[in-house]
């Protein structure tokens, strides 16, 4: 039996008194995942666990087989995994270029003497890294000139700089931390289409995580939920939709009484 | 190694580190008020302190000129030294806050610290001028006062100079009347609120700026007493003295735990006891290779330690809580 | 056609008024305004580099063999620039606030002290000084030791938030200091505050003198740094000490090693630091402690934060700045109260000479620097020459 892409197993985490996570389980092969919850259900927790910003006090994650618990962010971005964030963290006063080329820290060979000695190999190397910033900046769409300063950005295209920026290192696992936020119905579609043309084109597998229903139900291939702490249901995205349980996270018991009816 | 020597020096060394301890905790105080409040280290507090033992050296020089020092009570003296340096220290706390910090508390955090270093440099060159122009001097020394000097003989080999108690109950006083005003007062709950929440407390209708104002003011008046104890104990004075206390009674209030009042105190004769002990036994115990000398590195490695395997401190830090 | 004319007639006009009026601080300083100006005039490329050129390798030099007080603050100048450079690096690229930056100085120019004089004879019996040609190879020797020194600082504390860095960098600084001060008991490293002498100089060429020879190789010195420093900001490593300036967690999510970057930013401010530790020590034939207290950490500071930090051309114009008003304004203040004083000048019915002795302008370094601190960060915290992004990142945030 090949290892799944993706495995977290067990994962705990507490601050204090709070328990944030409980014993949750996740594994991705491929496609797009999505993670919904109400608000504090430990969402954005999850995905600092899985890339290394906290540690989990019980459970274990893997990547491609490799365990990446204890792990740095930096090393576990290196293996291939990275992330936007909730909130735009841009580097605002770089260019969108260079936001871009920062991503691509990690999968730089060049060593400090080729830097100070400028060898051949330093300007083929920047060259290249160049010319592929702007092919990704191309590729997600960005309205603005490449070297407009990133806080002048409009919102959409911050949200997609953030995604090139990401894909800058060339990660075969991307996690997006509620990417359409603060979008229009219309913006929101269009990120979708760019989401499922990634994942398309570069065999990409994704885990968003995401308020928004609509995209949630459109563009999942499957759909994880989570209150409290704990995975209260997982499956295609129209069984989660009626499960009774998640309609009670969310809504509260009363509006699971009103649809007495078991899920379809 | 002479061990009954070194037992025997010990209740001295003990003394001494708990004076020096008082002191360092009364200069702390003022650093972690300030950062409790605004997250902020107040580096020129070491100027507002030995402010506070100029002001004093100079109100004794005065009386002593008009040859009044002989005949008032030295108890009478000491209020008048501490009262005057505490209002001249904490005015000036608030004056430095107003025209240095508050223009530069909605910048990167770097910013006010550098604009701090920057008044710390100016304010030593700025009291080297006055006394300079004054007095045409700037290394004073205090006229003595008899009847502090005069020394208990508790045992054969400790003995206790009025002064050194003098300190110490000082400081145990205002650390006291500290206490009260920050836990028992309607405006020591302001102060908390502050420190612990700025835009919380502003909603509620508290004037954040004068809060701010009024925690330069308390912190700088305990660090102009502090100053004229300094100088009283110690004797000699330069615009310059006021660095290293300054920087050890920092120190001193990361190790009980910055933000946290009692921290401050804890902190501070920890400190004194620490630099006390390796003054008097380094020298004997490494047989003179490294002595007394070496205290002020003792004092700063205790500093690195600290904020690379416990940053929290003793007590544990009371800061804002992050967003 | 007339930018390019003033340009030039500025620096000549300037050169000519420095070799006619050899006393006047005015006139210096008038000559180094011109190359300023030089520097920023509107002139074609090449006409700009070859007046720079032409000023600094060829009519300095000349200035300078008729007056060597010139060629000394052009010297000092230098030195000072290469270690703005040096903490533009730590402070205004990686934005890691080092107090205590003169610890790696001072370990560069005891490196060449202890073994280029007579004083490691002390500590290991005999063979010492080295030969003076060792220099050459001690300048990279301190180099490697205060990088070494920085590494070995950086370790355990670049965890540290802004603030207890830069505490923690001040205390390493005066650790350095008192070591220096008191290293001269069991052994005798440092010879205590008496400090070491007689320290050799670098074998030279051409029968040049030793202020000439010390002033080019200076020069050349920060020709190297400078160029280090812009192709270590045009890359990756640059790059990536902006974005942990920016925002150190989004960086290291996005693959940027913090601590690795951090200690290479420390690391090779530390080495311009030591190198130019090594070419003072040689200049100075004597050092000691004094040279090395947090007054230097400060100036330096200064320096920085007044021409913009992270801004190659503002750490040069920094240090110039400071270290001009530092040798030169400050002590020609001293020197023309003390002319008036003598002469019996009167202002408003007070004789000057009634002037308390204590007061004397030389000494008030702190003050300046203080000035400098406070009112750069509330006025132009970006500094003169700003970096553009640094611009942008301050004015953003008022």
């Amino acid at each position: 039996m090949t290892t799944a892409l993706f495995e977290a197993r067990g994962v705990t985490k507490r601050f204090g008194g709070l328990t944030a996570l409980h014993q949750v389980d996740f594994v991705l092969d491929r496609g797009i995942a999505s993670i919904i919850g109400p608000n504090g259900a430990g969402k954005t927790t999850l995905f600092n666990i899985f890339t290394g910003l906290y540690a989990a006090d019980e459970g274990g994650v893997a990547f491609q087989g490799r365990p990446l618990l204890g792990l740095r962010p930096d090393q576990i971005t290196a293996l291939g995994v990275c992330r936007t964030f909730q909130n735009i963290r841009l580097f605002a006063n770089m260019t969108a270029l260079e936001n871009v080329l920062v991503g691509m820290h990690a999968r730089i060979g060049l060593r400090v003497w080729d830097v100070l000695a400028r060898a051949p190999r330093f300007h083929q190397t920047e060259a290249a890294l160049q010319a592929r910033a702007v092919a990704l900046l191309e590729r997600v769409g960005l309205r603005g000139d490449p070297n407009a300063v990133a806080r002048n950005l409009p919102y959409g295209d911050q949200r997609r700089l953030e995604i090139a920026r990401a894909l800058a290192a060339g990660p075969a696992l991307l996690l997006l931390d509620e990417p359409t936020a603060g979008m229009t119905q219309g913006e929101a579609g269009e990120l979708m289409g760019l989401l499922r043309a990634l994942v398309a084109d570069l065999g990409l597998a994704l885990i968003l995580i995401e308020h928004n229903m609509r995209v949630v139900m459109e563009v999942s291939d499957r759909v994880t939920v989570l209150d409290h702490g704990e995975k209260i249901a997982e499956g295609p995205p129209r069984e989660v939709q009626a499960d009774p349980r998640v309609i009670e996270a969310y809504l509260g018991t009363a509006a699971r009484q009103r649809r007495p009816r078991a899920a379809r | 190694m002479d061990v009954p020597l070194l037992i025997g020096i010990f209740p001295q060394v003990l003394l001494d580190g708990l004076i020096l301890g008082f002191m360092y905790a009364l200069i702390a105080l003022g650093y972690t008020m300030v950062y409790g409040v605004l997250e902020f280290i107040n580096f020129a507090h070491s100027e507002i302190f030995i402010v506070g033992a100029f002001v004093g050296v100079e109100i004794l020089l005065g009386l002593k000129g008009a040859g009044w020092l002989e005949s008032l009570p030295w108890p009478l003296v000491l209020l008048l030294l501490l009262v005057a340096a505490m209002t001249v220290s904490g005015l000036l706390a608030v004056t430095v806050e107003r025209v240095a910090y508050r223009p530069l508390r909605s910048a990167p955090r770097l910013i006010p610290l550098i604009s701090a270093i920057g008044v710390s440099f100016f304010l030593q060159d700025l009291i080297r001028l006055v006394e300079s122009v004054w007095r045409n001097a700037f290394n004073l020394v205090y006229p003595t006062l008899d009847a502090l000097n005069h020394r208990f003989e508790l045992t054969e080999t400790l003995d206790v100079s009025v002064k050194s108690l003098v300190v110490i109950v000082a400081a145990l006083a205002m650390l006291w009347v500290l206490h009260m005003l920050v836990n028992r007062t309607k405006i020591g709950t302001a102060v908390r609120a502050v420190a612990e929440d700025q835009a919380a407390a502003s909603l509620m209708g508290i004037d954040v700026n004068r809060i701010i104002s009024l925690t330069f003011l308390i912190g700088g008046a305990m660090g102009g007493a502090a100053g004229v104890l300094f100088g009283v104990q110690y004797g000699l004075i330069n615009p310059y003295s006021g660095f290293i206390p300054g920087l050890k009674a920092f120190t001193a209030a990361v190790l009980g735990g910055i933000g946290n009042i009692p921290g401050a105190m804890v902190g501070g004769i920890v400190l004194g006891l620490l630099e006390a002990f390796a003054a008097s036994y380094l020298g004997l115990l490494t047989g003179g290779a490294f002595g007394a000398e070496y205290k002020d590195i003792f004092a700063f490695s205790v500093l690195i330690l600290i904020l690379v395997f416990r940053p929290k401190g003793l007590l544990g830090e009371i800061v804002r809580e992050r967003a | 056609m007339t930018r390019a004319a003033l340009a030039i007639g500025l620096i000549a006009a300037s050169a000519w008024a420095v070799a006619t009026f050899p006393r006047s601080v005015l006139v210096f300083l008038l000559f180094q305004g011109s190359l300023l100006h030089a520097y920023l005039a509107p002139i074609p490329r090449w006409l700009r580099v070859a007046l720079l050129a032409a000023a600094l390798l060829v009519l300095m030099p000349v200035i300078g063999a008729y007056n060597g007080y010139y060629l000394e603050v052009a010297t000092q100048v230098g030195i000072f620039v290469a270690l703005a450079l040096g903490l533009n690096i730590v402070v205004g690229l990686a934005g890691l606030l080092d107090l205590g930056y003169v610890a790696f100085f001072a370990v560069g120019a005891y490196s060449w002290a202890i073994f280029g004089s007579p004083h490691a004879n002390l500590i290991f019996g005999g063979g010492f000084p080295l030969a003076a040609g060792w220099f050459w190879a001690f300048l990279v020797v301190g180099l490697l030791v205060a990088a070494g020194a920085g590494v070995l600082l950086g370790l355990p504390v670049l965890r540290l938030r802004g603030d207890y860095l830069a505490i923690v960098t001040l205390g390493f600084g005066e650790v350095i200091r008192v070591l220096a001060n008191n290293l001269d008991k069991p052994i005798n490293i440092t010879n205590g505050p008496k400090g070491i002498t007689p320290i050799s100089r670098p074998p030279v060429p051409f029968d040049v003198s030793y202020a000439e020879a010390f002033y080019f190789l200076v020069l050349a010195i920060v020709g190297v740094v400078i160029l280090v420093n812009r192709r270590l900001e045009d890359s990756h490593v640059g790059r990536a000490w902006e974005a942990i300036r920016e925002d150190e967690l989004a960086a290291q999510a996005m693959g940027v090693p913090l601590v690795r970057s951090k200690l290479l930013a420390f690391a090779c401010g530390a080495s311009f630091a030591g190198v130019m530790g090594v070419v003072f020590s040689a200049k100075q034939v004597f050092i000691n402690p004094e040279s090395f207290t947090f007054l230097e950490s400060i100036g330096v500071l200064a320096m920085v934060i007044l021409g913009g930090m992270g801004s190659i051309p503002g750490a040069v114009v920094g240090a110039t700045v400071v270290t001009v008003l530092n040798l030169q304004v400050l002590k020609g203040l001293s020197l023309w109260l003390n002319e008036l004083k003598n002469a019996g000048v009167t202002v408003f019915g007070l004789s000057l000479a009634d002037l308390p002795t204590q007061l004397e302008p030389a000494k008030y370094e702190r003050m300046i620097f203080g000035m400098i601190l406070v009112l750069m960060m509330i006025f132009r915290p970006q500094g003169i020459f700003p970096v553009r992004r640094r611009a942008r990142e301050l004015a953003g945030k008022s």
